[in-house]
């Protein structure tokens, strides 16, 4: 299992929402808040597959939120 | 973890990690607005991998990890530069937008305005009843003249018909 942090100022809840939902057929997520932060609990079959998922989950949900802020 | 330090970049700002192949930069959010980090972010989401996390309030860090893997200290460098070049341009960016902001939406209201008003077109009615015979304006200069109207040859029987205002001496009865 693998977590990434994700700041709510930083990264709207809608678009961390929308990124999970296009990952959730390759892992099983989590979500939960902590403090300032949502933090997704990410697992798949092989640690280097979570590590991948993770790193493409950030790039996926920061598009949405700039695409979010531009509209 | 093996933590890297960079030449040429302040120590507590920009560290790296080679197990990881990551690259974290520590940005202050009084110097480059929150739209610019976001901007250059944006910007290097197809070669890197880019996560933004808030350390402390008043600072954005950025972490970026190569998508090829594996890279080297030489890598990240390059990597960190290229971002806080590509952060400057976005601040600067920025700023110019902010700028001009009234100018650019009046420009762009003037042109929408211009584009949905519809013109009020004269009808082939109107042409009809339009009178033609009406003078246009008045040209007591002879600027509206052409050329050939104005220095044409006279006729004799012109000539002999101006002559006598013409040589009539001034300022005699």
């Amino acid at each position: 299992m693998i977590e990434r942090r994700f700041h709510r100022d930083l990264y709207p809840a809608a678009a961390l929402a929308s990124a999970v939902q296009v990952y959730e057929r390759f892992a099983r997520f989590e979500v939960a808040d902590e403090g300032d932060h949502q933090v997704v609990r990410i697992t798949a079959k092989k640690p280097e597959r979570e590590r991948r998922i993770a790193l493409e989950l950030g790039n996926y949900a920061l598009g949405l939120t700039r695409k979010e802020a531009l509209s | 973890m093996s933590t890297l330090m960079f030449e040429g970049f302040p120590k507590d700002l920009v560290v790296g990690d080679l197990a990881d192949g990551s690259v974290t930069l520590t940005v202050d959010a009084a110097v480059y607005p929150l739209e610019a980090v976001y901007g250059a972010a944006y910007i290097f989401i197809d070669r890197c991998f880019v996560l933004l996390d808030r350390p402390k309030a008043g600072s954005v860090s950025v972490t970026l990890t190569d998508k090829k893997g594996a890279a080297d200290a030489g890598a990240l460098r390059q990597m960190a530069g290229e971002f806080a070049n590509e952060l400057l341009t976005q601040a600067w960016r920025q700023k110019i937008v902010e700028e001009n902001r009234v100018l650019l939406e009046t420009v762009t209201m003037q042109a929408l305005a211009g584009a949905t008003a519809t013109p009020a077109e004269p009808s082939l009615d109107d042409l009809a009843n339009f009178d033609f015979t009406e003078e246009a304006f008045d040209d007591p200069l002879g600027i509206a003249m052409s050329w050939e109207e104005k220095y044409k040859k006279k006729t004799p029987a012109e000539v002999a018909g101006e002559a006598p205002a013409e040589g009539a001496p001034e300022g005699k009865p």
